[in-house]
């Protein structure tokens, strides 16, 4: 394992939509966009091996975030490489899983493989966890 | 805190009795002697795992007259909180605007995000 962060979501829809949502070019332009800035330009070939290029228009400036798809599972999992300037351009992963869970469905992103210090690749099993902890628990307490 | 800081933070909590001990000061403060007795491990090893803990500034100790207490110093996780926190809020607000994305019928979706 190495330095994940991992987020997840229980959205009222199916794993069939959901998925549809991340894999087709036109939906992502609409919602892989931050809060209150224009739609995505997106271009995407969404097969394995196929490449995307997401253009987030933040009000601050165009961010392209760019990768390939290393898995498509419909509607299990989405798995594509990412990479962006918060990745220092190079490559990481993100595995998007899709499970059902009563009329609804739970998505989960794992983004993993992620660049930073060095320690940050050496070190295996849960540190991000703990760090994962802290962050909640300051945010809780409002200090984050 | 600089990159040197930020090692030093991963590496401290890169080892499980290391984090077990965070996660406990994260409840409360404690004494060297209470953490000794909670953990299977000799006084002597809590010490030296402390001393990691305290050289990467996570944790400081205050003398008590004869107690050492320990409290978790959780500013000095800054920069892996919001590392952290970075790469974990983008993937939450693209959830929301996903989950936003999907429940309306229309094009006309904002991303703003569902409320929670």
């Amino acid at each position: 394992m190495t330095a994940a962060v991992t987020v997840s979501r229980r959205i009222a829809a199916s794993a069939d939509r959901l998925f549809d949502a991340w894999l087709d070019p036109v939906s992502l332009a609409v919602w892989m966009r931050r809060d209150g800035s224009e739609p995505s330009n997106v271009v995407a070939d969404p097969r394995v091996g196929g490449a995307f290029t997401i253009t987030m228009n933040d009000p601050g400036g165009s961010f392209v975030h760019a990768g390939s798809y290393t898995v498509i599972d419909r509607p299990h999992t989405l798995e594509f490489t990412w990479r962006s300037i918060a990745t220092h351009h190079t490559d990481s992963v993100v595995r998007v899983t899709f499970r059902p869970d009563g009329d609804a469905t739970v998505v989960e992103v794992r983004h993993e493989q992620l660049p930073d210090a060095e320690a940050v690749q050496q070190h295996t099993e849960g540190w991000t966890e703990i760090i994962d902890r802290f962050a909640r628990t300051l945010a809780e307490n409002g200090d984050a | 805190m600089g990159e040197y800081q930020l090692d030093s933070v991963l590496s401290a909590v890169a080892d499980p009795t290391r984090r077990a001990i965070l996660d406990r000061l994260l409840v409360s403060d404690a004494r060297v002697t209470e953490l000794a007795r909670e953990f299977p491990i000799s006084l002597n090893s809590t010490s030296k795992h402390i001393k990691v803990l305290e050289r990467a500034r996570l944790v400081e100790r205050h003398v008590r007259g004869r107690d050492h207490v320990l409290s978790l110093r959780a500013e000095a996780l800054g920069d892996a909180v919001a590392w952290m926190t970075q790469y974990r809020d983008f993937w939450e607000q693209r959830l929301a605007a996903l989950e936003a994305f999907v429940l309306s019928d229309a094009d006309e979706v904002t991303a703003d995000g569902a409320p929670r």
